[in-house]
């Protein structure tokens, strides 16, 4: 039992004062049993306090600390840091949250808050006074970083974690590299072409012996927990050898008979079940899409390097941590939606782009010339009734810097943009700008009225109620309308069903916390970026792939990682196997070993994240938790019920 | 160079100590380089640690910036030096480069002072409080703000008249009027620049009359009121004391104007003046919000959401550009705007204006570059040499941008590319290994 505990009570600047009587709260806990020392606090998590805290510690001897302020997610750690500073064993703090549970969400009755502060408190203090020193749960890390998905994001952290000095697996689902990127060509900013900067990236990644790269490879289960991931690869084969030549190759490609469309354009060609992505994908090597390939054998009468004997091969990698790539995908307008599918010159905005890549002096689409252009934003993002709220942030940028290359490459061109309010922040105005000055039109309406398609004779017309020209009724005639369609996460995201990876509500990866750990996630060991976290133009997918490359670095390079002891134990003796805990974990933390001649559940420490699911499935009440058992929880109810 | 310059060694010199600077020396020292982190300010945490609330997610800045500014005020591999400037940066070779580094007196022995501020109680001297963007005023011998890191006294020498009653009541005998400027001599390997930004000066505008009509203020100074350390515990308009019920906010306030040779979009005040707008509503639950905009640009993780929400709870927006306000005798204000949706200049009476200011180059570091170049963008900021491969890259090899130093950007942005600039450090440095 603790008998010299420091409570110390947070106003939070007033986050928590404005509602709390913090000094009330401290006077009806400051004679509590067990109770040495009793402050109230402007900022407890300032340095200032904490310098003052572990003063206290050490000349007042303290035995055990509660700090009252914010949730725990933000400053527990920080105030088992300043426990540790001052010599004492940082599970003899104790949080209690205030302001979340309390002044935040009862800011209409001071005097109820002020009870219910106070009652918390207390209950944290009966918590403390059982408090036991543990020690952390020490595990070696494998000095090796799993990368999944090698676009851009991919690639460059591969190479930035190569360069640190930690072995990488490079592994990405398609047979070749660059996602998204290698599809587009010149780039906003540097008028850089897609290929040029995948090109540059896959030299570099080569160029490393550290990084191995795995294409046609996908995760197909994961065991083990940080520091010691092990994931089994499947790596379906391409079906051809290395030495290919490539006059015969052309030939394998020509006699298959098999055509379907060609993903790569977005399916506005088609490509041979034999396919290139295009002349200088990486590896510079074609595959065979055993999907649609018949086995005709056609192709291998012609080339030599053609082996249908290649096998599915499965991989084990070892790894200490998991940095995910996955990208997005582009949204694909519903069947109608804006005319797509049901007219013939409505295109989205990737189309487009391969479109444009494919015309050189003249912009033709189903073999008529294009000169007028509408562009419809906000296509899938941003909607009103569907479950995209939010904006998808490259594409205005994205779609007015494509209309001026438009512009400057074709002749005649009229660019016609129905937007719901530009977004070219930053930098980016200066495009807005030049589109501007280069005469394109910019018409805009708000969310609830959007622009209307319809298809007259053989004409297609654009319509809108124009709020730049005082709700006038506008209509355009479009060659072509392209619709300006923003990111959505990626339709097959079975990686992240795999490790749990949380998602937000706008369904992408979701961090820990947006600003504190921007990469980081709840699964230890796991880190996100690029585009799987939420829409980001390249720049931004670079940013956060390298800070998540430093993130999953820092977990490894020590070679040794402690990890939370808060985790369940299981009592052997009562324990007799059913497998309820195991059904109920949300981690998959629970073994089935053999013990004494029985059948016993086992907790993987470094998997168990403490969360309890499992205790009140347990029949036989075999499990508890270490740093918050039966015994810890039922002094706390006693506490958390006003004594009359 | 004077032979009694003290000499200096570390892997890493980070100038600035903003929430960019700081991540990248954070996790540069977790991977146990050595540090030195220079601010020009007296305390670290940058622009950030005084904020109020920050959007999308409404945590409290000070909540957010306080412990990490703790975790790098107290790493054994991070030295900081605040009131501090760097010079005359030179690179000898790869993997070398020496800097002076000249720090300010501050006439204040920073390990003595206890931050008890009896000596601002003591101090006859009162002039207005930068830190508080003027808000009010504060002493000659101050403590910069409550939150600050360190959390001790400093002198303002300017208007410090010597009449020593800091000195007499300092129970710990901490105030020195000999210090002098000292510099160092200091050889790193690699530099971090995380200088940040300046906020766009309203008095460049004199049709909104900001600096003559007392009830407009900037949303640096809202921000401040907003606060938890706010300096009158309320929201109040500083003509007169009253509360306000009518606030307008005038967005693009210096940006996307070229007649003020700045084109280009902040990127941040759709996004705090939207949040701004939402914390006014909490606070003066019976006054009208209304934000003047072009466009809104709600454009990063949970933006477009948060922009949706203001909408709901009722803040108005109107589309149209401000073009210029008056004062009345009463001192509340005529916004004379264009309002795109009726196609006619309007008027509209307001009680208080919030110029939502934009984000500027924070000039001159690039100036203490003496051998090589530190190139700048076409705006100021400092260049990105390879801006989608390696976005921390400037056009010095060894030398990396973090955060706003390179253009706009928001809190979570300047995290990710503080995390970005340290990645690029660690491998720079672990090249010399090779």
């Amino acid at each position: 039992m603790k008998q010299k505990i420091g409570v110390y009570i947070c106003h939070c600047g007033g986050n928590i004062s404005d509602y709390v009587d913090v000094e009330k709260v401290r006077q009806s806990i400051e004679h509590d049993e067990g109770v040495f020392l009793a402050k109230t606090t402007m900022f407890a998590c300032a340095d200032s306090n904490q310098k003052e805290m572990v003063e206290d510690i050490e000349n007042e001897k303290l035995d055990s600390v509660v700090v009252a302020s914010c949730s725990p997610k933000l400053h527990l750690l920080t105030f088992r840091a300043v426990t540790e500073r001052a010599g004492l064993n940082k599970y003899n703090y104790v949080h209690a949250n205030i302001r979340e549970q309390v002044s935040w969400a009862h800011s209409d009755n001071k005097e109820g808050a002020t009870q219910k502060a106070i009652q918390i408190v207390k209950a944290a203090i009966a918590k403390v006074r059982n408090a036991e020193s543990l020690e952390p749960i020490k595990v070696k890390a494998t000095n090796a970083v799993a990368v999944i998905g090698a676009g851009v994001a991919g690639m460059r952290a591969a190479i930035e974690l190569a360069e640190a000095g930690a072995d990488v697996y490079l592994i990405e689902r398609e047979f070749f590299v660059g996602g998204r990127v290698a599809q587009w060509d010149d780039l906003c900013i540097t008028e850089e072409t897609g290929k040029e900067l995948i090109t540059r990236l896959y030299d570099e990644v080569m160029k490393h012996k550290h990084v191995t790269l795995f294409t046609g490879a996908e995760v197909v289960e994961n065991k083990g927990s940080v520091g010691n991931f092990t994931l089994k690869v499947k790596v379906t084969p391409r079906h051809f050898k290395l030495n290919c030549i490539s006059n015969e190759l052309q030939k394998a490609i020509d006699v298959c008979p098999v055509e379907v469309p060609d993903e790569f354009n977005f399916n506005i060609t088609t490509r041979k079940a034999i396919y290139h992505n295009y002349p200088s994908e990486y590896p510079q090597l074609p595959a065979i899409d055993m999907k649609n390939c018949t086995r005709c054998g056609e192709c291998e009468k012609v080339c030599n390097s053609i082996d249908f004997s290649q096998k599915t091969e499965y991989l084990n990698l070892k790894v200490g941590s998991i940095l995910l790539a996955t990208g997005f995908d582009p949204y694909e307008p519903k069947h109608g939606e804006f005319g797509y599918g049901e007219i013939e010159n409505v295109v989205t905005f990737p189309q487009f782009k391969r479109i444009v890549h494919y015309c050189d002096d003249k912009l033709i689409y189903k073999g008529k010339e294009i000169k007028n252009i509408a562009y419809i934003y906000c296509v899938g993002s941003r909607q009103v009734d569907g479950e995209n709220k939010y904006c998808s942030r490259y594409c205005c940028t994205a779609n007015i810097h494509t209309a001026i290359t438009v512009k400057k490459k074709y002749k005649n061109i009229h660019n016609f943009h129905f937007n719901r309010g530009i977004r070219t922040y930053g930098k980016a105005e200066i495009w807005y700008d030049e589109s501007s000055r280069l005469g394109d039109i910019y018409l805009q309406s708000f969310e609830h009225d959007p622009p209307v398609i319809e298809k007259r004779g053989d004409q297609t017309f654009v319509r809108i109620k124009d709020i730049l020209t005082t709700n006038k009724e506008l209509e355009v005639v479009a060659d072509l309308v392209v619709l300006v369609t923003g990111m959505v996460p990626r339709k097959d995201n079975s990686i992240a069903n795999l490790l749990k990876i949380p998602k937000g509500r706008d369904n992408f990866f979701n961090e820990i916390h947006m600003k504190l750990r921007p990469v980081e996630t709840v699964i230890d060991g796991v880190t996100i970026s690029g585009a799987s976290q939420g829409p980001k133009n390249i720049m931004e997918s670079m940013n956060s792939a390298l800070a998540a490359a430093t993130k999953s670095f820092e977990l490894v390079a020590s070679g040794e990682l402690a990890l939370e002891p808060t985790v369940a134990k299981v009592d052997e003796q009562s324990c007799d196997w059913c497998g309820k805990c195991e059904e109920a974990c949300p981690y998959s933390a629970f073994d089935k070993i053999e013990k004494d001649g029985k059948f016993v559940a086992r907790v993987n420490a470094a998997v168990c994240k403490g969360c309890g699911m499992c205790l009140p499935v347990c029949p036989v009440n075999a499990l508890d938790l270490i740093g918050l058992t039966d015994e810890d929880v039922e002094s706390m109810i006693d506490a958390l019920i006003p004594t009359v | 160079m004077s032979e009694q310059m003290k000499s200096l060694e570390f892997d890493v010199l980070v100038i600035g100590g903003g929430i960019a600077g700081g991540e990248a020396a954070l996790n540069l020292a977790n991977l146990n380089y050595k540090v030195l982190l220079v601010e020009k300010e007296l305390s670290i945490g940058g622009k950030m640690i005084m904020l109020s609330k920050v959007f999308p997610t409404l945590d409290c800045a000070a909540c957010i910036t306080t412990p990490k500014i703790s975790e790098i005020a107290r790493h054994p591999n991070i030295t900081i030096f605040t009131g501090a400037e760097t010079r005359k940066i030179t690179k000898i070779e790869e993997h070398h480069f020496e800097a002076i580094v000249l720090q300010k007196p501050r006439y204040v022995n920073v390990t003595d002072c206890t931050g008890c501020q009896l000596c601002e109680q003591a101090c006859p001297v009162s002039v207005s409080d930068q830190y508080q963007y003027g808000l009010v005023g504060r002493k000659a011998v101050y403590i910069p703000f409550s939150i600050a890191s360190p959390r001790a006294a400093a002198i303002d020498i300017e208007n410090c008249t010597l009449c020593g009653a800091c000195e007499r009541v300092c129970p710990t005998q901490c105030i020195d009027f000999t210090q002098t400027e000292e510099e160092f001599l200091v050889t790193i390997k690699s530099i971090v620049v995380a200088t940040g930004f300046d906020l766009f000066d309203p008095l460049k505008i004199p049709r909104y009359g900001y600096g003559t009509f007392k009830n407009v203020i900037t949303s640096m100074q809202m921000e401040r009121q907003l606060a938890p350390t706010r300096p009158y515990n309320t929201i109040l308009r500083p003509g007169d004391g009253k509360m306000p019920d009518n606030i307008a906010y005038v967005l693009c306030t210096g940006s996307r104007d070229k007649s003020l040779g700045n084109p280009i979009c902040s990127q941040i005040c759709c996004m705090y003046s939207v949040k701004q707008a939402q914390l006014l509503m909490g606070a003066l639950p019976m006054a009208d919000i209304t934000i003047y905009y072009l466009h809104i640009r709600a454009f990063g993780k949970g933006f477009n959401e948060f922009y949706a929400q203001a909408q709901d709870m009722g803040v108005e927006f109107v589309k149209g550009k401000v073009g210029k306000i008056t004062e009345k005798e009463n001192g509340n204000l005529i916004l004379r705007y264009e309002d795109i949706e009726q196609g006619k200049v309007q008027e509209a009476e307001h009680d208080m204006v919030v110029l939502s200011v934009g984000v500027l180059p924070n000039q001159g570091i690039s100036d203490a570059f003496e051998n090589k170049k530190l190139e700048l963008d076409p705006f100021n900021f400092i260049n990105q040499a390879d801006i989608l491969a390696s976005p921390a890259k400037t056009s010095i090899d060894g030398v990396f941008v973090a955060g706003t130093a390179s253009g706009p950007m928001d809190i979570p942005d300047s995290i990710l590319s503080g995390g970005a600039a340290s990645a690029e450090t660690t491998s720079y440095l672990r090249r010399a290994l090779l």
